[in-house]
């Protein structure tokens, strides 16, 4: 199989860096370790010295170093050269895979239960092996039953006129973890006069498996995803999720071989993926909500550069929902330490970042935070665990509270 | 000392093996003092172990301060941050070196005062490597660089003995001046553990305004004009013609390709008195062959403006694998005379060179497109560099106006100061460092100090 992501081919990416170090401004890892082989400069020097000039041997304290990156791509946002540093990370995994194979947790996770998306007895069977490997720290998450694929499929139309017809990306957080998002998209969509289409037999994005370098899982979740979705006539691709977002807009078609034959579908859904706020602001609300007297705040998850309007959009949301004040945290885009599953692997460092973020919640006196990132979500509420009154919602939520008139 | 405070992995040498110049050595071990005491350990065991030892902020410096010397120590100071203290009362603060300059500066504008000292990498440099290179910014045609607001400095020598010199108070003239001694030292005769710096009140207003001149002379004169008037501009930079397609071509905006100089003036203070110097500013342009001069109606406008010039960084990034940063400065009469000999290097040498600077006070960054893969071009890149140095000295110029000596211009230093100015400089580092450990190579060549 030819791929893309081959780390020696990212020689001349990794030699474009001015070497400038202003990614220590903005590296949620280097905030905590403070020492230069945590930030995505020393990251990539190290990389390139370990996988492509040779000159140093991919010890095991290399390995610890690159999987020791969040994949939150705050550096790229501040870096002049433009590195893509997070495909370079992805690379560099995906070598590490070819060379030494993938964890049996792993393996089992994006090789079966996210390829399948097949819940009951396997994914019980997942937290079961999590509990037993002592991978989960804090609680284990309920995970829903029915998930939200085997409750909700196929063409839901709205009652009045028809502004537009969309097809919903469900991603594997709303899917087994928050439900209650999915059900919330759904019904704001419909009550805006917007046909939704929820196809049956998605698959995973793949962005977890992309980001721990198992492309084969990836690319055929890619593969298998874009083909449902180039086949419909939609206006628009809707995700709740941002990484999902991500991953179908902008990773997807990088992923893809040049001369793959589903690429080409792959750039035509890319090209019409909207976040579900996003979308929703966008369209504009043609019902007010009802008052919704709370006080909230948000959390801006790390992956929004794949969309101009997605820190905007929540916000903007939030102003029309009659009653709701919006205090604002101090760094909103500041990383949860969740960075997908990489809790998992690295639980104290984790810990470490999401008790700032912890702080500047507190701080705002809000009730109820907002981000559209589930594994912020969740990793927040595990966070929040003692303040039983603080809850953890995607932006959409607020809205279809404001539309069934009653309080979130 | 913490074990997790010591680096000896080369996993994690490799990050320190350079600053942002392109010279990689790889230290011995990396060492992350909390406090004056560890520091003052580790000199003593250099001292007499004869080590040499690399003090490092950020790492960002852009003439080689930072870069380790073979078989280094290298002192990260990042994680000694605390600002200790903002006298709101005396307009001062106090603060460890390891603290960044950008988050120092945010401090104190929320008590309402002010640091101008405003390096480009100020996100993540830190306030004792600026002191260290004596660093600036585009404010320093109006407020002066690092160097004018020190007035005190806490320092270890190699010895393991702790100094402290200077103070709160605005005056003070007993005895040498160590703190302007060890302001620019680039690490090589102490390390810089804490510094007392000058606050000044936030100027309340603050606009920015474009000028566009087809000619370069024209605006050079119009600056020179500007500045003797006495508007006084916070910031006045320049972005040259080869500047302003660089960024075009990276990032179109509609700026002007065909003029020679495209100015970019940013006057603050009093709001009567900003208002005042942006008609005198307009008006002295107009009597110098402008083609347009504006100024920003709001905030929004005139951060379009800046993004102009903060384009330039990435934009000449993208152009080559490498580029050197360039530093001469010159008087700014003189700027034009720069400008053009720097176009005449770049042609004699077949290299690509992009000039934008502070014009206002003369320092130049000629940016020279680079790669530190091809020998031939670097070879090339090298004579240009030493071009632009005597060329600056020939306009009666320093080779540095903010970034420092380091290893890349230390065979230029006698150029400017002469074997007896240079042997000055070295007796004094062997006063302060007599067995040479500190920062060894840096400023002028290596091994100097040996043979007085």
């Amino acid at each position: 199989m030819r791929t893309i992501y081959n780390i020696e081919d990212y020689s001349c990416e990794i030699n474009r860096c001015l070497q400038c170090n202003f990614c220590l401004a903005t590296c949620p890892i280097y905030r905590e370790d403070m020492v230069e082989s945590s930030v995505a400069r020393g990251r990539i020097n190290l990389i390139n010295a370990t996988m492509v000039e040779k000159t140093l041997p991919l010890s095991d304290r290399a390995r610890d170093l690159i999987n020791r990156c969040l994949l939150c791509s705050s550096c790229m946002q501040g870096c002049p050269s433009g590195i893509p540093v997070d495909d370079i990370i992805i690379a560099a995994r995906h070598e590490l895979i070819k060379k030494y194979g993938l964890g049996m947790a792993e393996k089992y996770i994006f090789r079966r239960v996210l390829k399948t998306r097949s819940v009951g007895p396997l994914a019980n069977k997942v937290v079961s092996m999590l509990r037993r490997l002592k991978l989960f720290p804090g609680q284990i998450p309920e995970l829903a039953n029915p998930s939200f694929n085997q409750r909700v499929s196929g063409t839901l139309t709205p009652a009045g006129d028809k502004r537009g017809r969309v097809a919903y990306f469900i991603g594997c957080g709303t899917n087994y973890l928050f439900p209650d998002t999915g059900d919330a998209v759904i019904k704001v969509l419909l009550e805006n006069g917007v046909e939704v289409i929820v196809p049956k037999n998605q698959h995973c994005c793949g962005i977890p498996a992309l980001a721990h370098g198992d492309l084969e899982s990836a690319l055929y979740a890619i593969r298998e995803n874009t083909e449902i979705f180039a086949s419909l006539d939609v206006d628009a691709v809707i995700t709740d999720c941002t990484s999902c977002g991500y991953m179908i807009k902008v990773k997807a078609a990088r992923a893809l071989p040049p001369d793959d034959p589903c690429l080409g579908k792959a750039l035509s859904v890319a090209g019409k993926t909207f976040e579900a706020t996003e979308y929703i602001a966008r369209l504009g609300l043609i019902k007010t909500p009802h008052s919704q007297p709370i006080k909230t705040t948000y959390h801006v998850p790390c992956h929004r550069a794949w969309s101009r309007d997605l820190p905007g959009a929540p916000r903007t949301l939030a102003s029309l929902i009659p009653d709701l004040q919006l205090l604002e945290m101090r760094e909103p885009q500041r990383c949860c330490g969740a960075g997908g599953a990489f809790f998992l692997g690295q639980p104290d460092l984790s810990q470490s970042i999401r008790q700032r973020k912890i702080d500047d919640i507190l701080d705002t006196g809000a009730g109820v935070v907002m981000t559209q990132c589930p594994a912020c979500r969740y990793y927040l509420q595990q966070g929040l665990r003692n303040q039983p009154e603080m809850r953890v919602v995607h932006p959409v939520s607020l809205l279809a509270a404001g539309y069934l008139s009653k309080n979130l | 000392m913490d074990r997790n405070r010591i680096l000896g992995e080369k996993e994690d040498l490799l990050a320190y093996s350079n600053d942002a110049t392109h010279r990689r050595i790889m230290p011995v071990a990396v060492v992350i003092p909390r406090d004056p005491g560890e520091i003052a350990s580790v000199l003593r065991y250099a001292n007499e172990n004869r080590i040499p030892v690399v003090p490092r902020g950020a790492g960002t410096g852009l003439a080689g301060g930072a870069t380790p010397v073979p078989g280094c120590i290298v002192l990260d100071l990042k994680r000694m941050n605390k600002i200790i203290e903002i006298d709101q009362k005396n307009l001062t603060a106090t603060a460890e070196c390891g603290v960044v300059t950008q988050q120092f500066q945010l401090a104190v504008e929320k008590m309402g005062l002010f640091y101008p000292p405003d390096p480009q990498s100020m996100s993540v440099c830190t306030l004792g490597g600026n002191v260290a290179t004596r660093a600036g910014g585009p404010r320093g045609v109006k407020y002066g660089t690092t160097k004018d607001y020190i007035l005190g400095v806490q320092a270890v020598l190699p010895d393991g003995s702790i100094i402290n010199y200077g103070g709160k108070f605005v005056k003070m003239s007993a005895g040498y001046d160590l703190t302007r001694i060890l302001a620019g030292s680039e690490g090589t005769l102490g390390v810089i553990t804490r510094v007392t710096l000058r606050l000044i009140t936030l100027p309340p207003c603050r606009r920015t305004m474009v000028a566009i001149f087809p000619e370069l002379d024209n605006a050079a004169e119009a600056v020179s004009a500007i500045i003797a008037e006495g508007a006084n501009p916070s910031c006045l930079e320049m972005l040259s013609q080869q500047s302003v397609n660089t960024i075009e071509n990276y990032l179109p905006m509609g700026l002007p390709r065909d003029v020679e100089a495209f100015l970019l003036i940013e006057v603050d203070g009093h709001p009567a008195k900003v208002e005042e110097d942006c008609h005198l500013i307009a008006q002295i342009c107009r009597g110098h062959g402008v083609r347009e001069v504006r100024t920003a109606q709001n905030a929004e406008e005139a951060e379009k403006i800046w993004l102009a010039r903060r384009a330039l960084f990435p934009a000449s990034a993208h152009l080559a694998p490498n580029v050197l940063i360039e530093d001469a400065t010159v008087p700014r009469t003189m700027v034009p005379a720069m400008v053009r000999a720097i176009a005449r290097i770049a042609e004699s040498h077949q290299v690509t060179i992009g000039v934008s600077g502070h014009m206002g006070d003369g320092n130049l960054h000629p940016g020279i497109l680079a790669d530190i893969r091809d020998p031939e071009l670097m070879r090339r890149v090298e004579k240009a560099m030493a071009d632009i140095a005597r060329e600056a000295l020939r306009l009666s110029g320093t080779l540095s106006g903010e970034h420092g000596i380091g290893y890349l211009k230390a065979p230029f230093l006698k150029w400017e100061f002469g074997d007896h100015g240079v042997d000055l400089m070295r007796r004094i580092k062997k006063a302060f460092d007599p067995n040479g450990i500190m920062n060894p190579g840096k400023i002028w060549l290596e091994g100097g100090e040996d043979n007085l």
